[in-house]
């Protein structure tokens, strides 16, 4: 690993964003967590400026994105990162409370990685967010293309 | 046109009808009766007329055997005496016709007895006169035509017969104007019986337009409500289906955005616990350890009997907590299914209805077992349907069916078919513990259950399966009594299609 993965973690609801953020600590993933309440400024942060995602070349990014977003609906983002030529080798993790099957294939046609429903059994939820962690830490982030 | 006039106008109908009808038959009889009574006075006048012609005869035969006899006694050429004696042998019919024609007039009756009383005299002197003819004694018989004269038995027989022929023309001008009365009478009702018939046919015909008129604007009408009728039912459908859809979303939405805040309730409940677990440590750790002692481990430590009841305390209410959003959760859950089965759409297929529930029943044979109970099937109608919402709704029933029946009590579940007028009607029947009659609407409701809750259960599969049934444009409903067995009965269309339904939506 010649850089550090940064985690971007786009979730409006701040409690689940905590949440989230102490089980991956729990699994031992140590890598900087950027996280965004909305969509507009992850977008921002994402493709820079110009909009054209050249800001985030050569960095190793990881998105955990949730789909019901106040400004902005969060497979717009997903179809965004995946059709930009910097961005599209990121991996992306959608992390939501829909479970509607429409939607999740949907996000896979879109080229989400990994698709995890939020459940409300607490003991599931961590579980799943620690899976998501060691999932986190074996895959390969590809490095940014240069 | 009002209830009222259309009756009226109808009693009006019928009493010119039957005015019509006895104005008929008043100039019906009357014309009968008219012309009888002008035949009887017609025959009166022939028959007067013949009684003068017969006068006339009677005085003409008279005449010719006076003129016969006297030509004889002047000549006695037996011609003028053939002559006399055939004139005389006709005078005594004529005489007796008159006699009969005229019986019923008194007044001629008299009039007849003084001529048949000159007749005879008269008959008499001809005859002596003959007889003294053929003696020879021309004399003498002349003698009794001068006495016949001088009596004026000849005269007397004129002057009568005259009297009897101005009565018989008294008679028959009588009978001539009554005649032409009866005629007259006739015609004229006849007439003015006409002219009244054509009048009431005439209002008749009026009344029957307007009526005829008054039934095509009605149809007209009729025709414009329907047309309307069509438009506002395709309207209101639309708004029915909007506000439908509305609810689904609405519902849909709803129950997720509250399962977002219920994740952070939920995870930081266990947090809580977690954090409850170490702060109840941590005090035994600083209650427990004697000062000065070796350090021990603080999850070993006992708590003092305060702590101990506060930690109990801590964990009761955090375990309320959780199993509280457990159940929002399933109940959330619920209507997100509910929801998205709302939005699926039918697919109708020919469904073989025995193997299909053959089907259903081997799924539940593991509960059927375990309940002691026996499923029977009898023979079913086929039909189109959707078969993922026949089967829910198939196997929610067989399966409620062996879930509530009576502890102790082998279980008998039938499961019967017959089709009526394009639908074919299932029932589900066991000899289970029964619903409550109270209770027939409310188990139909979402979440509600009813008798006693000993068994696990959301209150939401005979709501669902009622949903579905009605979405397949079908019915259902309940007959039961507590302790009794419950019998549920769907009826569905047989030949279910897409356009139906789905093409609403």
């Amino acid at each position: 690993m010649t850089l550090p993965v940064t985690i971007i973690m786009i979730e409006d609801d701040e409690g689940h964003a905590r949440l989230i953020e102490r089980n991956i600590r729990r699994s031992g993933v140590n890598n900087e967590i950027v996280s965004f309440t909305n969509g507009t400024s992850a977008i921002k942060h994402l493709f820079g400026p110009d909009g054209t995602g050249l800001a985030q070349k050569g960095n190793a990014l990881l998105v955990l994105l949730d789909l019901n977003l106040p400004d902005m609906s969060g497979i717009d983002i997903l179809k965004q990162i995946k059709e930009n030529k910097y961005l599209k080798a990121s991996p992306v993790v959608v992390l939501t409370t829909t479970d509607d099957s429409q939607e999740i294939k949907r996000c896979y046609e879109l080229g989400c990685n990994v698709y995890i429903t939020k459940p409300v059994n607490y003991e599931n939820f961590a579980n799943a967010i620690r899976q998501l962690g060691l999932f986190f830490s074996v895959i390969q982030v590809p490095p940014a293309a240069p | 046109m009002t209830a009222e006039g259309r009756r009226r106008r109808a009693v009006w109908q019928i009493l010119l009808f039957s005015a019509g009808l006895l104005v008929l038959t008043v100039i019906s009889a009357g014309s009968v009766y008219l012309v009888n009574k002008a035949r009887d006075d017609n025959k009166w006048v022939v028959h007067t007329l013949e009684v003068e012609n017969q006068l006339n005869t009677l005085l003409l035969e008279i005449r010719r055997a006076e003129s016969g006899a006297r030509g004889y006694l002047l000549t006695q050429e037996p011609n003028f005496k053939a002559d006399h004696d055939k004139a005389v042998a006709a005078i005594v019919p004529a005489l007796d016709r008159i006699t009969r024609l005229t019986g019923d007039n008194p007044a001629q009756r008299e009039s007849i007895e003084k001529l048949s009383a000159a007749i005879e005299t008269r008959l008499a002197q001809f005859s002596q006169e003959m007889v003294y003819v053929r003696q020879g004694q021309v004399d003498k018989a002349a003698a009794l035509v001068r006495e016949a004269a001088a009596v004026d038995t000849t005269s007397l027989i004129s002057s009568v017969a005259g009297a009897m022929i101005q009565e018989e023309e008294r008679l028959f001008r009588l009978r001539t104007t009554n005649a032409d009365r009866s005629q007259t009478f006739a015609a004229s009702m006849t007439g003015i019986g006409s002219g009244l018939v054509v009048l009431l046919a005439a209002i008749s015909i009026w009344l029957v337009r307007r009526s005829a008129q008054a039934r095509d604007d009605a149809e007209a009408r009729l025709r414009d409500a329907n047309v309307n009728l069509e438009a506002i039912v395709d309207e209101r459908t639309g708004d029915l289906r909007e506000a439908n859809d509305e609810i689904q979303r609405f519902a849909y939405i709803v129950s997720h955005d509250l399962r977002s805040p219920l994740v952070n309730i939920m995870g930081f409940t266990s947090e809580l616990e977690e954090l409850g677990k170490d702060i109840f440590r941590r005090i035994g750790g600083l209650t427990g350890v004697p000062a000065g002692g070796p350090p021990v481990d603080v999850a070993e430590i006992p708590l003092k009997d305060a702590d101990k009841q506060m930690s109990a305390d801590f964990s009761e209410a955090l375990g309320f907590i959780k199993s509280s959003i457990a159940r929002m959760d399933r109940l959330i859950s619920a209507i997100l299914n509910l929801t998205r089965e709302g939005r699926r759409e039918f697919q109708p297929e020919r469904i073989d209805t025995r193997d299909f529930i053959e089907a259903i029943v081997s799924s539940l044979a593991h509960q059927a077992a375990e309940a002691q109970a026996e499923i029977h099937i009898e023979p079913l109608p086929n039909i189109v349907s959707d078969r993922l919402a026949l089967e829910q709704i198939f196997s929610n029933l067989i399966d409620n069916a062996i879930k509530y029946l009576k502890n102790g009590v082998p279980g008998e579940i039938r499961i019967r078919g017959r089709t009526k007028l394009g639908y074919a009607i299932f029932e589900i029947s066991d000899n289970g513990r029964g619903i409550d009659s109270r209770d027939h609407q409310r188990i139909f409701d979402l979440f509600r259950r009813a008798g006693t809750q000993d068994k696990p259960g959301q209150g939401i599969g005979l709501a669902h399966v009622r949903a579905l049934v009605r979405r397949l444009g079908g019915t259902m409903s309940v007959s039961s009594e507590l302790n009794a067995g419950s019998t549920f009965t769907i009826t569905l269309p047989i030949n279910w299609n897409a356009s139906n339904r789905n093409a609403d939506r």
